[in-house]
């Protein structure tokens, strides 16, 4: 059957919960056994001494950016449908801003939304910490919302692709994905070798 | 996965898979998300979430007219917890666990560089926690709702974000060297 197959009517909402039961199931235990659910092996990577972070990522979202392109290819997944009502959409400065945040958040809280769920479940009391310390900062953002509401939705540039702005194929766009993870590969274990912060 | 010839690797760092093959099981989970659902992985979601739903049981009223907040109570809707990635989120705590006990990891602790106390790293875990649950909810998404699927579907903005949590968290991660070593 070609994909996605919830948005083109295929089963039903009950049913999609039994779905995002097995599959978050599968999305702890892979994260579990990549060693995410321990802040010193998420923040390393910030401090080059393992780079997995880095080499797990890249690997994953090219797998799945190819993957979709082959289903695609062999009928399996109707990319355009993707394309017009799931892709998400861009807002520009908004996301910058929310990366700034983020970024400062990782590195100084050691864990993101995910990997904290996986920490909680290895015993990690940072983790809860974390998770408590997100809760309240959604309450400051829903307390302050009047106040930065309107930039939540500034410069949306709609569902909008890197190939669209690159004025490429979306094959051509994935080949230069992958290339940038390999490379990105070899710069991992370059910066390994380097580790400046442990001389 | 070693740091350099001199590093030996830690306890903590030692037992899990090989990186990429865990990279492509986890790259194959999120295709099979596409293909089912056509959309991806998320985590945060089910934070704001779940702040909203505490922040309910304590002050109804002003969740409800809340303008953030009111998106999860609209008159009528569903309790905001009957939600895709909530159950998702669900699954992946199950999923831990079960990863967690089959390698036999479950080890209580607090995570944190030789050097540092457990209180500052645990008010370190809360402000840290704070500020990216801000972050995530200017950018709409975290390092799974946009870095990974996102990315994955090569969206402009959770490019612009992974660039920009990377960047940023390289930069800020001198600051809190201490933190870490």
């Amino acid at each position: 059957m070609t994909g996605p197959l919830f948005l083109q009517g295929a089963f039903g909402y009950e049913i999609s919960l039994v779905i995002a039961l097995v599959i978050g199931f599968f999305f702890g235990f892979v994260l579990e056994r990549a060693g995410f659910g321990d802040s010193r092996n998420l923040t390393s990577i910030f401090y080059f001494r393992d780079m997995r972070v880095l080499r797990v990522m890249f690997s994953a979202l090219s797998t799945a950016m190819v993957g979709l392109i082959l289903l695609s290819w062999i009928g399996l997944f109707d990319y355009s449908v993707l394309l017009e009502f799931s892709l998400l959409d861009t807002y520009l400065w908004p996301q910058v801003v929310g990366g700034i945040l983020f970024g400062l958040g990782f590195v100084i809280g050691g864990y993101c939304p995910g990997t904290a769920a996986v920490g909680v479940v290895s015993g990690k009391l940072d983790s809860i910490v974390f998770l408590l310390g997100m809760i309240a900062g959604v309450w400051i953002f829903a307390y302050g919302f009047s106040f930065w509401g309107p930039f939540y939705k500034f410069s949306d540039l709609g569902r909008i692709t890197l190939w669209q702005v690159f004025g490429t194929s979306k094959e051509a766009m994935a080949a230069i994905v992958v290339a940038m993870a390999l490379i990105a590969f070899v710069l991992a274990w370059l910066g390994e070798k380097w580790h400046p912060y442990d001389k | 996965m070693k740091g350099g010839s001199l590093m030996k690797t830690p306890d903590y760092a030692q037992g899990f898979w090989n990186p990429y093959v865990a990279g492509v099981a986890l790259g194959l989970v999120l295709l099979a998300t596409f293909y089912l659902m056509g959309t991806g992985l998320g985590a945060s979601g089910a934070v704001a979430r779940t702040a909203a739903v505490v922040a309910h049981s304590v002050a109804p009223q002003a969740v409800e007219t809340n303008g953030y907040f009111k998106e999860f109570y609209k008159p009528g809707g569903k309790h905001p917890f009957v939600n895709w990635m909530v159950v998702e989120v669900l699954g992946v705590f199950i999923g831990g666990l079960v990863a967690v006990i089959t390698a036999r990891r479950f080890r209580p602790g607090v995570g944190r560089g030789p050097h540092a106390g457990v209180v500052p790293r645990l008010v370190l875990a809360f402000l840290g926690g704070i500020i990216g649950g801000i972050g995530t909810r200017f950018a709409m998404g975290c390092t799974s709702g946009q870095a990974l699927s996102g990315g994955a579907t090569m969206a402009v903005g959770s490019w612009v974000f992974m660039m920009v949590v990377f960047a940023t968290a390289f930069c800020a991660a001198y600051f809190v060297r201490r933190e870490w070593s």
